[in-house]
């Protein structure tokens, strides 16, 4: 499967120590997303221009002649087929494909490097992209790490193939579950998502016996309404398997990824969310809540 | 409202009294440490008779009249008394001048027998003076135990000084009628009696540690608490006055030129771990000096907490709460692994088990120990001696690690020659022109030295250490995995074209240097392959001192450090093969090379830890560096007992947790080559600071700066 980073020593995807694994591919495209080099199916060819020592030699061997050298430093998307050959020799990693294959056992072998660090909490979490939408792949990931006795997080965006479901739920300790918005027209419009299909799957995961934490990012002026915190309120009271709420701020930091992947940073600066806003929808949910979470 | 500052956000705790803390800042704030200054040294010009003396008389004339000139410092509000208040003594000297010259050197690098002074008092060591006196027929050593009578007299008079300046309604005048001569009878009278033989010390010019103080104080104080005479509160207060006065020598200068501030006066200290029977240590105590540092911020003696695989959560988690701070004020041993060495030394596990330091991190048994190392540097070994600063050449990598290897057992063997030749000869000398030989001060309280009539330097402690430490080791350690991979693996360079672009300083072969840097990943990224070499190469210089080490109380035995001598060590240093240019700061102790380490703070120990670090007897230390926001809250707890944790069970040796600010990271930004081990929480996940981008970094910054 297609691995774009594998991140040791990650304190905040679940609990206690963990190896976070990001895996290519998503089929949601947020407006606010900051992976954008982790969206598309394939490994994209990323170009960092101030890492660029103009050598050349990306453009001695590329088959498509798509690096131009001089006079600027860039290259012809259009005739790019993100083949990687440039990345190969580039001495500087200034090109480089987003994501390389590896298989479960691999992955797993990797997070075993760091056992001496999970205690009793710790242990893996896929995210990305979109994990699940390696499906059986990602089950037989999942699979492995639990036959190594390691704990097992996923974070979702809640669309894939809820057929897994029954499966995925036997080999998952804990879902980070998004939920980027409950109004679903917003939604699709800046996500591309179907509200429907989420919440079938969330319904689904919670009958085969999930705990789900949700992981609820708020982009001020989009999603900060009383009654999108209502919402995610309303999910949690109705649901005993959701174990608890999450509320995280939305930073407008992923620019230069943007330039790397050659696409535009479309969303407004009024975007990003003061920890005022963030307490605000805590205090707000606190209040709205019917039961106590977990830690 | 005094504040203490701190990294950590929400700030520190407040327990003790505003007075206490009041105290606490102005000593932090140099008021003591000046004042020390204002008088550096007693004058021996006018003492009868001097010109007929020989080093030893000197020596004590020099201490009788410290111990009767040195200005009495009492502080107002202080809980115990005694004040180190001569200036040279910060220089490491004895503060006493003759025509204006020093004349004898101070000492360090040792934790003195402060379990026998609790135990026994200065009126028993006394009488083993006299005892060993009595005994001896020896009249060469005869000089040396009348020395060892002169110490005392001395310690006496400056003592009955404290008692005539002091308030006799006053708790330290009460105490100080009994301690140190006497053995403590409580908590107050121990840390006074502590406290009083410390600054003794020191006033002559000595820095000792201080040792395992919660194993030195605990019984004292628990024996107080069941019998209800004594709180914990007050006995916080009382050991905080302890922490406040070892501030006195802050000046707000540097004592030397080098650049390595004005706190280097190895006043360390160790906490919990078992005791000789193999009990737990950990008592009350233990979580007072936690709660003392926590809230002053005092880094004055560094803290080492040995910890093991039944270590305490409580323990653990408040030693946690403690280096979220920042400062680097504790530090943890592995204590199984520091155990195992110790008894593979040679040492009986009943004695290993009483390990400390010698003030900084290096192990030894306290009380018994004259130890001392020597630097080299790995790297500058391998460029200018076995690469032969370029002129060499090798057909296979396994040649030149061959040659590397030989050359190294030629620099072990240097070291052993110059510095061990007078092993087994030591003999008393009353006139050794020395500024080092003569110590009696010191000897008084290290075990053996009363015994055999023999001082300190020169052959009386118990055990005496060499240390070779070498330093580089992961710059030596890349550099020959460079030229393995780059020149006989990959064919990336010949090796004459490689050694003469080192020469040049890489210039001209830039896309070549960035494809070496970027290709491989170096020591610290747990890469088995490059881990292997340093492992291999720490066993070969454990097996070079192992050779020489002619028996427990003559041992050789190697360490890894390079406290700050990569700084000094840009100038002799070349070119890397593994793409560092000529003039850049490199690994400090084993830490990896700046700019090296990608992978984060657990892929760094476990490569440090695939070594057999028990081997590296003197010790080997590695230092981490985190960000607050790594370590606010509850997961920030989690993250760093985890860490410790899994140290402990990979086998490492000695880590430094420091949590850096703002500051630190404004450098990162601008030289973001030094510091690519730094991590930082950014929302909901962590990421290496010189990854992100700019703005990210903007941001984390505002966000991490203290808000005093």
């Amino acid at each position: 499967m297609l691995v774009t980073n594998i991140q040791r020593f990650c304190m905040h995807d679940g609990p206690g120590v963990r190896t976070t694994i990001f895996l290519q591919g998503c089929p949601l495209h947020c407006l606010w997303c900051h992976n954008p080099e982790t969206q598309s199916l394939h490994p994209a060819l990323l170009f960092s221009r101030e890492h660029c020592i103009s050598c050349g030699g990306c453009a001695a061997v590329c088959p498509t002649k798509s690096q131009i050298i001089r006079p600027e430093r860039r290259w012809n998307r259009g005739t790019c087929t993100d083949c990687g050959a440039c990345a190969a020799v580039c001495p500087t990693k200034a090109l480089r494909l987003s994501a390389k294959e590896m298989t479960p056992q691999e992955i797993v072998a990797e997070a075993e490097k760091d056992r001496a660090f999970y205690g009793r909490r710790g242990g893996i979490t896929l995210s990305g992209g979109e994990p699940l939408l390696h499906g059986e792949q990602a089950l037989e990931l999942l699979r492995e790490a639990k036959r190594s006795g390691l704990h097992t997080a996923v974070e979702t965006c809640g669309v894939f193939d809820g057929s897994l479901l029954p499966e995925l739920c036997r080999y998952v300790d804990l879902f980070l579950w998004d939920i980027k918005d409950t109004d679903s027209n917003r939604l699709y419009r800046y996500t591309g998502a179907c509200q429907e299909r989420i919440l079938n799957n969330l319904e689904a995961a919670g009958r085969n016996g999930a705990t789900v934490r949700l992981r609820c990012l708020l982009v001020s002026g989009i999603n900060t309404e009383e009654a999108h915190i209502a919402g995610i309120a309303d999910l949690y009271n109705r649901f005993s398997f959701i174990s608890g709420v999450d509320f995280l701020p939305c930073h407008l930091m992923a620019e230069a990824k943007y330039r790397e992947v050659g696409s535009v940073y479309e969303i407004p600066p009024t975007a990003a969310t003061s920890p005022q806003t963030v307490q605000w929808a805590r205090e707000l949910f606190d209040r709205l809540k019917t039961r106590p979470e977990a830690s | 409202m005094i504040v203490f500052p701190t990294a950590y956000g929400p700030g520190r705790p407040v327990r003790l009294s505003e007075d206490t803390r009041r105290f606490a800042y102005d000593s932090l704030h140099h008021r003591y440490g000046q004042d020390t200054l204002r008088t550096p040294h007693v004058c021996m010009d006018e003492v009868a008779g001097i010109g007929e003396m020989n080093r030893l008389e000197l020596y004590d004339a020099a201490i009788r009249r410290i111990a009767e000139e040195a200005p009495v410092r009492i502080c107002d509000g202080e809980r115990i008394s005694g004040a180190a208040t001569l200036g040279d003594a910060l220089k490491h000297a004895v503060p006493a001048v003759y025509h204006g010259e020093i004349l004898f050197s101070g000492v360090s690098h040792l934790t003195a027998n402060f379990e026998k002074v609790l135990r026994m008092g200065i009126q028993g060591m006394e009488q083993e003076v006299q005892d060993a006196s009595a005994r001896n027929t020896d009249p060469h050593k005869s000089a040396f135990y009348r020395s060892l009578q002169n110490t005392i007299d001395s310690f006496a008079v400056w003592h009955r000084r404290y008692l005539e300046a002091l308030d006799p309604a006053s708790d330290n005048y009460r105490n100080l009628q009994r301690v140190p001569w006497q053995p403590p009878r409580h908590f107050y009278e121990a840390v006074q009696s502590l406290w009083f033989s410390f600054a003794f010390l020191r006033l002559c010019g000595i820095w000792p540690g201080i040792g395992r103080i919660d194993q030195l104080l605990g019984s004292y104080l628990e024996k107080d608490l069941r019998d209800g005479v004594l709180t914990l509160e007050e006995a916080r207060e009382i050991l905080a006055h302890f922490f406040i006065k070892g501030c006195e020598w802050i000046t707000g200068v540097a004592a030397f030129d080098n650049g390595s501030g004005d706190a280097q006066h190895y006043q360390n200290i160790v906490l919990a771990g078992v005791d000789a029977q193999g009990r737990e240590v950990t008592n009350e105590v233990t979580y007072l000096v936690l709660d003392i540092l926590e809230e002053l911020g005092i880094s004055d003696f560094p803290v080492t907490v040995r910890i093991n695989e039944h270590s305490p959560e409580q323990l653990l988690r408040r030693v946690a709460e403690v280096i979220r701070h920042g400062g680097g004020i504790v530090a943890v041993y592995n204590e199984p692994l520091i155990l195992r060495s110790l008894v593979r030394t040679g040492y009986s596990l009943e004695t290993a088990r009483g390990f400390a330091n010698d003030g900084c991190w290096e192990v030894q048994i306290p009380g018994h120990t004259c130890f001392s190392y020597v630097p080299f540097d790995a790297l500058t070994l391998l460029q200018k001696k076995t690469l032969q600063g370029g002129r060499a050449h090798f057909d296979s990598y396994e040649a030149l690690y061959a040659q590397y290897l030989c050359d190294l057992e030629g620099q072990v063997d240097a070291i052993y020659q110059e510095c061990c030749g007078d092993w087994g000869k030591e003999a008393p000398s009353v006139d050794c022109a020395s500024l080092w030989q003569h110590c009696t001060v010191v000897s008084l309280f290290e075990e053996g030295c009363v015994e055999r009539g023999l001082s300190y330097l020169n052959g009386g402690a118990d055990y005496r250490i060499l240390s070779p430490h070498i330093g580089g080791l992961p710059d030596a350690v890349n550099s020959l995995y460079a030229i393995r991979k780059a020149v006989f693996e990959d064919h990336l360079v010949e090796f004459d074209e490689l050694m003469g672009i080192l020469e040049r300083n890489w210039e001209g072969a830039e896309s070549l240097r960035q494809t070496i840097w970027s290709r491989y990943r170096w020591w610290g990224n747990d890469n088995d392959e490059v881990d292997a070499i340093a492992a291999d190469l720490l066993d070969t210089f454990a097996d070079f001192c192992q050779k020489r080490t002619v028996d427990i109380r003559h041992q050789f035995i190697p360490g890894v450090s390079t406290f700050g001598r990569q700084v000094e060590w840009i100038p002799i240093r070349m070119a890397t093969a593994f793409g560092k240019k000529q003039g850049a700061i490199l690994s400090g102790n084993c830490s990896p090379t700046p700019g090296t380490d990608k992978e984060g703070a657990t892929a760094v120990i476990r490569s440090y830890c695939k070594a057999d670090l028990s081997r590296q007897a003197s010790g080997a230390a590695l230092d981490i560096p985190l960000t607050p926001s790594m370590v606010r809250g509850e997961e920030g707890l989690d993250a760093l007992m985890s860490l410790i944790r899994g140290f402990v069970q990979l086998g490492g040796f000695f880590m430094q947790l420091d949590v850096v600010d703002g500051q630190t990271l404004r450098q990162a930004q601008e030289h973001p080559e030094e510091y690519a081990t730094l991590s930082v929480r950014v929302s909901g996940w962590n990421a290496r600071f010189v990854t992100l981008s700019r703005e990210w970094q903007n941001m984390i910054i505002e966000r991490d700066s203290p808000s005093c």
